[in-house]
């Protein structure tokens, strides 16, 4: 077979010109791939890493009819034993931390008028360490590093909803909501920071209390649900089968379940990357097989003289496909260090991608170099260029010998 | 019999879109082992036609053909390519040499295709080299090579497989008359020496004195033999 490789090296350099053109087209296919698809890896990553601490945590466990019909009231299918579930979910491997939460809604106000909220009770040190990095705290502080009367509750408002109000922090607002037995209740509650999320619609409605203010305010000790967070996502699926199995009147949720925009995001950078695949499929595969018909036309006398001389057609036909093959593999392995270096160079250079839609910051341009789109561009690139020989070499393997060796 | 290749009652047709255009009437000839024979005649004789079915690469509208006493089939299973590679050589008129390669590997492609070592292809390749005067320009590719040694690089691709039968299509048609001497002097020297066969066509009658034996064509029909 070696010596065969050698012929067709030699043939695949015969027209260097056109060689380097067609090696030039697999090169930037090639590398557009593989930094299309490092850039969607980061996207992925970074969008799955925000999603993760900066809103949902790994797992959400939840009580076992909370998803099956609507609460009537506040609460009513939340989880009432929260430490021994606590103490059970510490024991697990790869757990970082759990922590509570509630979500309530209702009215906020500061005396002349009102806004409706969306809020959440929050253990603020643990809520700190899973979402602080995410949360731009403005003016003032997060929940309880401002407590200078423990006996004040406090609430950080969102920028958005703060602005409605006109609150600044020392503000007293009151929050209103219904209670878990369905009654209304109220309380005042002093603005210790205003923050921002990066979501202008969810600035314009989010606010957090304390966990025990949340509580206070809706007369319960449950809580909507438990986050847990682990220290490897890629072990979320393990950790959320064991605690199925371990929590009593429990569902979980993995935060890939939860993340509607998340999936949405990948589905469609996954249908532009595919999209991009196929157009530049279809440009390697023209490209190669020009160039295959032109060698081959060019070399029509040569192919009967060979065909003459005793080569069989199916060795005729396997030389043009090491042809093919050695093309793919020079343009393709071109191709990745020309993506690796290119990877490398936009990786240092600093340069940033402005705001996504619904975002107001932009973030680091960025991408991943990942072992598995190297390994699987190269061999799309070398299957491509055979496939693109296969239609040329039939065709020149199906020859005449009389009419290749009268050929002009 | 000592025939090496024979035929019977060749006929050959071509059809050129609807127009059926007669090479070859009738042909029955036959050559024994250690010939060296021409064919000649004007051209569109059917010199090459004849050469061509004598060397598998076409086959015939009727008739048959023999090699070495076996009737030679044409249907789609046939391995006309193996008696090719290992019964018969081909010289060209335009020499026909792999412009990639060098003389020396043009030489051996014929031996890729057999399972000889790289030991034995070398070995074999060498002699031949050396018996067409080319060792030292083994490393040249064609165009480096003048005319003449084009043709001797053609002789030795068709003789390094120790073929019975050379065919050689006007071998001397575009070299000069003193190269072409030399040329055949030394194919008649290869067919005294290895007992190969040649038959070559030609319609240069200097040429055709070089040959033990003639064979006319003139319009697709022997006329002497």
């Amino acid at each position: 077979m070696l010596k065969f490789i050698r012929l067709a090296f030699k043939n695949v350099f015969r027209n260097r010109r056109r060689t380097v053109i067609t090696g030039l087209v697999l090169v930037f296919g090639a590398a557009a791939l593989i930094l299309a698809g490092g850039f969607i890896s980061f996207t992925f990553r970074g969008l799955r890493e925000s999603t993760i601490r900066g809103q949902l945590g790994h797992i959400q466990i939840y009580h076992k009819d909370f998803f099956q019909a609507e609460e009537e009231k506040p609460l009513q299918y939340g989880l009432d034993n929260v430490e021994d579930l606590k103490k059970i979910i510490l024991t697990q491997n790869h757990v970082r931390f759990t922590m509570a939460r509630i979500e309530f809604s209702g009215l906020l106000s500061n005396g002349d008028k009102s806004a409706v909220f969306l809020g959440r009770g929050v253990e603020p040190e643990k809520e700190n360490k899973l979402t602080g990095f995410a949360l731009n705290v403005d003016t003032g502080k997060f929940l309880g590093e401002n407590l200078q009367n423990e006996a004040e509750s406090e609430v950080i408002v969102a920028r958005g909803l703060a602005k409605t109000l006109k609150a600044k922090v020392g503000d007293y607002l009151t929050l209103m909501t219904t209670t878990s037995k369905g009654a209304l209740n109220a309380m005042d509650v002093k603005v210790a920071g205003i923050y921002s999320t990066g979501i202008p619609e969810y600035d314009e409605r989010a606010l957090m209390v304390d966990l025990h203010t949340a509580q206070q305010l809706l007369v319960t000790q449950k809580v909507s649900k438990l986050v847990v967070v682990l220290d490897e996502t890629e072990k979320t699926q393990e950790v959320a089968s064991v605690l199925d199995k371990l929590l009593p009147n429990t569902v979980s949720r993995r935060w890939d379940e939860l993340a509607t925009f998340y999936r949405a995001v990948v589905r469609l950078y996954d249908s532009i990357f595919v999209f991009l695949g196929v157009i530049i499929f279809v440009i390697v595969v023209l490209s190669s097989s020009n160039t295959m018909m032109m060698s081959i036309f060019e070399r029509t006398k040569e192919i009967g003289t060979q065909l003459a001389v005793g080569t069989s057609r199916v060795r005729l036909l396997v030389n043009f496909l090491y042809e093919g093959l050695l093309i793919g593999i020079l343009g393709g392995g071109l191709g990745l260090i020309i993506a690796l270096g290119l990877s490398l160079l936009i990786n240092y250079s600093g340069l940033t991608m402005p705001p996504p839609p619904g975002f107001t910051n932009g973030y680091p341009l960025f991408v991943d170099l990942v072992p598995q789109i190297f390994a699987g561009v190269f061999l799309l690139i070398m299957a491509t260029t055979v496939l693109s020989t296969i239609f040329p070499a039939l065709k020149a393997s199906r020859m005449k010998i009389v009419d290749a060796l009268g050929h002009i | 019999m000592n025939a090496l290749v024979q035929t019977e009652a060749i006929v050959k047709h071509y059809e050129l879109g609807k127009v059926i255009v007669p090479a070859l009437h009738n042909v029955t000839m036959k050559m024994d082992r250690g010939e060296f024979a021409t064919i000649c005649g004007p051209s569109g004789s059917g010199k090459t036609t004849l050469l061509n079915l004598l060397g598998f690469i076409d086959s015939p509208t009727s008739g048959e053909v023999f090699f070495d006493g076996a009737r030679i089939t044409y249907n789609g299973r046939s391995n006309h390519h193996k008696l090719r590679l290992e019964k018969v050589g081909f010289i060209f008129q335009t020499f026909n040499l792999i412009p990639v390669l060098t003389a020396y590997e043009n030489v051996e492609y014929p031996l890729l295709l057999t399972a000889k070592s790289s030991a034995e292809r070398r070995t074999l390749v060498e002699r031949i080299l050396r018996e067409v005067r080319l060792w030292e320009h083994r490393h040249h590719k064609p165009n480096e090579l003048s005319g003449g040694q084009r043709q001797r690089v053609a002789i030795a691709r068709a003789l390094v497989n120790n073929p019975q039968l050379v065919l050689a299509d006007e071998p001397t048609a575009n070299i000069d008359s003193v190269t072409a001497a030399e040329i055949l002097d030394l194919m008649r020297t290869l067919n005294e020496e290895d007992n190969v066969t040649f038959l070559f066509s030609t319609h240069d009658p200097v040429v055709v004195r070089y040959a033990m034996r003639v064979i006319r064509l003139h319009d697709g029909e022997i006329v002497e033999a």
